[in-house]
């Protein structure tokens, strides 16, 4: 376990903390860029540099930036929360949350993966990638272009403006 | 790598996602939860890829399949959410109601 690794991860929780905290969306929305961020160094010490580089560019450059534009076209940035949150919703939340981590997390434990120790010394070829992903995966990448496809075309139905707003 | 370091890291992640959908009620609040818990699935099928598949470009592929389906996801959401916003100008979760769940 690497200095690298160990920053990349306090950076990720740390970011993730933000995105969730923070009442500011704008803020939170850079809490997880924040986050995204540490997770694409987890990925590249994971021995994978190609993901890593595609988390950066679509999930930092890409999804964060999106949801900026969405916030800026749909929030007065400056107004403040009408109603201050009731406190116990805070614990409310906590309670089930917390008993899922602790449980799935005592599970974990018993299943003894601390003498695991994964040889992440060699970086996957990105080559080698591309191949598979023509070959072998070729059903996986030809079905998320069709989704991509579908997807930008439904984006674009349903952020239309209905017809007799636009005259 | 130790494989316990990188579940549990994993597991936290994935649990403050889940405590931000729970608490948040701006829509884009919650989109940034799911998106947490989405990364937090993708380490683990990163760490578990590199111990067990026989060919080890597995893992990745399946995270970039992951990161694609997010993209998407996001895109419908967000367009959602500007639709929302036209017709009632908010996005608090509370507020639709328009199928009476």
């Amino acid at each position: 376990m690497t200095t690298f690794t160990l920053v990349s991860m306090a950076v990720a929780l740390l970011g993730a903390m933000l995105a969730v905290g923070l009442s500011n969306i704008l803020y939170a929305i850079f809490g997880l860029g924040l986050s995204l961020l540490g997770v694409a160094g987890v990925f590249f010490a994971l021995g994978s540099p190609f993901v890593a580089a595609m988390q950066l560019l679509i999930y930092v450059g890409g999804i964060t930036v999106a949801m900026v534009f969405a916030v800026m076209l749909s929030l007065a940035l400056g107004a403040k929360p009408t109603a201050r949150p009731n406190p116990w919703r805070r614990l409310g939340a906590l309670i089930p949350v917390g008993i899922f981590a602790g449980a799935v997390g005592m599970g974990l434990r018993s299943e003894g993966l601390d003498a695991t120790v994964l040889d992440v010394s060699t970086a996957i070829p990105i080559a080698e990638m591309g191949m598979a992903l023509l070959q072998e995966f070729n059903l996986v990448f030809e079905t998320l272009s069709v989704v991509l496809l579908l997807a930008i075309v439904g984006a674009v139905t349903i952020a239309q403006r209905p017809p007799e707003e636009e005259a | 790598m130790n494989l316990e370091v990188l579940v549990m890291f994993s597991l936290l992640l994935f649990s403050i996602g889940l405590y931000g959908v729970v608490i948040r009620r701006n829509l884009i609040a919650v989109l940034i939860g799911v998106e947490l818990m989405l990364n937090a699935a993708s380490i683990n099928f990163m760490a578990f890829g590199a111990l067990h598949a026989s060919d080890p470009t597995m893992g990745p592929i399946f995270v970039l399949f992951i990161i694609g389906l997010a993209a998407a996801e996001v895109a419908i959401a967000l367009s959602i959410v500007l639709s929302v916003y036209r017709q009632r100008r908010a996005i608090r979760v509370e507020q639709l109601t328009e199928l009476k769940g």
